[in-house]
């Protein structure tokens, strides 16, 4: 072996004597686990017994899981979740970021007040937003029926927040909040009642929780986006006569694109795993269970009641499943449309 | 009405004042310019200065309020009474009921503590002096029960209608201390807060600790050594962070309990040992330092294991900073985990001390909200002091 060939051998083991700490861990409770709940999915495992009585049900376990309306409901409610505080979260955020770019003094200091939800935990935010939320003694019908009550004059009326099984689309059109009145919208959704009325009021609620939450953590990296564009553009289009929307739609939108990618796959992996401020603020599943995320279902049937392990395997499987498909999708579609750097 | 509220009020006031002059005054110069310019975006783009930074003050301090106002209300509430926390509409400052009676006896009026609530009329309710309002104490120095009264013949008995009420503004910290030795009124042992807050410390520590070790010896390896295979062990670290953890649960579960890890700091601690994020985070950090400096550490004999602990590292402290900051937030935050691997009291961690108080006091939110001030004001406190590491850290994580 020549000199340079035990060189690089040498650098091999290092590096891999390097990487052994930190691998060990991940074959350990990363790669095994991934594999162990693979095979497990397939089985019939429950807590009561031992792993290594397991018999193998095949894909019935799988069929299983996306027959039972349980399940349905609550990929559904994961769903809505995603598709109604991605976007709000991205919206408050760049808006946020939009006035924090301007020429002002104190940016810091409202920066640090708008990023300070952020740090704070889940579970005592959601005990605080239950409270909020409260039917009897919440901010939240006291704000109400100052609109009602002192504004429109018309008289007091609650709202169940937590409690309230409705969609928000069905509470604001059919029944409208504000109104006495019934809504415009007919009573038959047409079957499309769950699309049409929306996330409950309920885990709208939650929804509007996470966006207080993280809205100050994606406002940061769209202020550090905002940042880096070079001035230099707007200059080019204030001479071109560019003011106002047609700057924002063409320098802002564009240069932003990296930036809003990566924080658009983030979030919506991030509101595909939620689970703390659903089993905190309704921890029986929410009215009809209308706020129960699969993360909350797959722990309920893993490890309350019979402890159905290998379903549960198979719960956590199909939604892996989404999550990539997802994040692949996301990639293919938003890829060709980002522009990188200048 | 006390000093502190009209204090309030005149602040209110100001306050007030300040925004209906500044916004008439803006309104005012838009409108006249739009008037005189007919050109309402040329008016919004040439605004005076002040002018502008008036109207975004302004929308940012709305939603100032809107970030700041679950905290106020949450430290507010944890000053309240359970009474003046389920009043309606909302009391906004720190207000608590307080009861006077004559005792028995006869002389002056004394605060006492109603004990129970009379179920009919002419009923004579238990009550005791609010200084002999003290909880029973165990061997072990921890409080038995908010409802065993340590010197029982302090109480004594009283027409419910004979008791004056005041309200009056609290600053004391019962809430806190009751919040605190909470726990204990469970038949889970002898655990209160202090417990929680010692199991989370420890073993957010320890994780994150080990994760910025193991982390900046992996993230090394994939900067800056040359080794077979790198590629594809790169994309088989980064692929684990495509996957839920929720799919690890079950058989990470599995796996503590045959190693008889469950309930222990190791099942808290072994397996967050490392973190992928982090070893990604630092390995695009170590690529930006220059290869001369190893070239001449290498002229000087440094062994490579040295070089990264002698030059690397102390260069890239800020990412080290940034990372364990967030490696240790994810740990004290993390609920769910915590919550499967351990079942006695002594293992439990603050969120899940925090959940169960949760589920045992749902309708006390004055205790709650002192319960939630435990867990989220020490972040807080930190986070004013390391905010420029918490924040450039995020904004770098985002700008690949």
């Amino acid at each position: 072996m020549t000199s340079r060939g035990k060189r690089q051998l040498g650098e091999s083991l290092e590096g891999y004597a390097y990487l052994l700490p930190a691998g060990i861990i991940l074959i350990v409770f990363w790669y095994l686990p991934v594999i162990i709940s693979f095979a497990m999915s397939f089985g019939n495992v429950t807590a009561l017994m031992p792993l290594d009585e397991m018999k193998f049900v095949g894909a019935r376990q799988y069929q299983e899981v996306l027959g039972t309306a349980q399940f349905q409901q609550s990929l559904w409610n994961t769903i809505n979740y995603a598709i109604y505080s991605v976007p709000l979260t991205l919206v408050v955020a760049l808006a946020a970021a939009m006035l924090l770019n301007q020429p002002i003094k104190g940016r810091n200091f409202w920066r640090t007040i708008y990023f300070l939800p952020y740090i704070t935990t889940w579970v005592a935010i959601s005990i605080v937003f239950t409270y909020l939320f409260h039917r009897e003694y919440g901010i939240g019908n006291w704000l109400l029926n100052i609109v009602r009550v002192d504004l429109l004059g018309m008289r007091e009326a609650r709202l169940e927040w937590l409690f309230e099984p409705r969609g928000i689309w069905e509470i604001i059109l059919y029944q409208p909040i504000l109104g006495e009145k019934r809504g415009l919208v007919p009573p038959m959704w047409g079957g499309m009642d769950n699309i049409i009325s929306g996330p409950s009021l309920s885990a709208f609620c939650i929804i509007l929780t996470s966006v207080w939450r993280d809205a100050g953590y994606y406002m940061v990296i769209f202020l550090a986006g905002l940042q880096n564009i070079d001035k230099s553009l707007y200059e080019a289009a204030s001479i071109d006569g560019a003011t106002g929307w047609k700057r924002f739609r063409h320098i802002t939108i564009p240069m932003l694109s990296p930036v809003t990618f990566f924080l658009s796959i983030i979030s919506v992996i991030n509101a595909l795993k939620v689970f703390v401020p659903q089993f905190m603020m309704t921890p029986t599943g929410g009215p009809d269970n209308t706020t129960t995320p699969v993360t909350m279902y797959l722990y309920q049937a893993g490890f309350t009641g019979e402890w159905k392990l290998s379903y549960a395997c198979a719960v956590a499987y199909v939604l892996t499943v989404i999550i990539l498909a997802l994040t692949i999708v996301q990639n293919k579609i938003f890829a060709k449309r980002v522009e990188y750097g200048h | 009405m006390s000093a502190l509220a009209v204090a309030f009020k005149l602040i209110g006031y100001a306050l007030a004042g300040l925004l209906v002059i500044g916004n008439l005054v803006s309104l005012l110069s838009i409108s006249m310019g739009g008037f005189l310019t007919r050109d309402p975006n040329r008016v919004l783009n040439h605004l005076p200065r002040w002018s502008k930074s008036f109207l975004i003050n302004e929308l940012l301090a709305v939603g100032g309020i809107i970030m700041l106002l679950p905290f106020y209300w949450m430290m507010v509430t944890a000053f309240k009474d359970s009474r003046t926390a389920a009043a309606s509409p909302p009391i906004w400052t720190p207000i608590r009921y307080e009861y006077e009676v004559v005792p028995p006896g006869g002389g002056n009026p004394i605060k006492i503590v109603e004990l129970e609530v009379a179920k009919q009329k002419g009923q004579l309710i238990k009550v005791v002096p609010v200084d002999k309002y003290e909880f029973k104490q165990t061997d072990s120095g921890g409080y038995v029960s908010t409802h065993q009264i340590a010197d029982p013949a302090a109480i004594f008995m009283v027409d419910p209608d004979k008791v004056v009420e005041k309200k009056v503004i609290n600053l004391n910290l019962d809430n806190f201390r009751r919040a605190w030795y909470k726990p204990e009124d469970s038949t889970r042992g002898q655990v209160n807060f202090l417990t929680y807050f010692w199991v989370s410390i420890v073993s957010s520590a320890i994780a994150t600790g080990g994760t910025l070790i193991t982390a900046a010896l992996a993230a090394f390896a994939f900067a800056r050594l040359e080794f077979y295979g790198k590629n594809f062990l790169f994309y088989l670290v980064l692929g684990t962070m495509m996957v839920p953890g929720q799919v690890l649960l079950i058989p990470n579960f599995l796996i503590l309990s045959k190693l008889h890890w469950l309930d222990t700091y190791a099942a808290l601690t072994v397996p967050w040992l490392t973190s992928v994020f982090t070893i990604f985070l630092m390995r695009q950090f170590f690529m930006t330092i220059p290869t001369d400096l190893w070239d001449a550490a290498r002229v000087d004999g440094i062994s490579r294991f040295r070089y990264l602990w002698q030059v690397v590292v102390p260069l890239s402290k800020p990412v080290f900073i940034t990372a364990g900051i967030f490696d240790f937030l994810n740990n004290w935050n993390s609920l769910l985990w915590p919550l499967i691997v351990t079942s006695t009291p002594g293992r439990r961690t603050l969120m899940v001390g925090l959940q169960n108080l949760n589920e045992e006091a749902a309708a006390e939110f004055h205790m709650l909200m002192a319960a939630s001030c435990f867990a989220i004001l020490p972040v807080v406190i930190i986070f004013f002091f390391m905010q420029r590491f918490f924040i450039e850290g995020i904004a770098r994580t985002g700008l690949k």
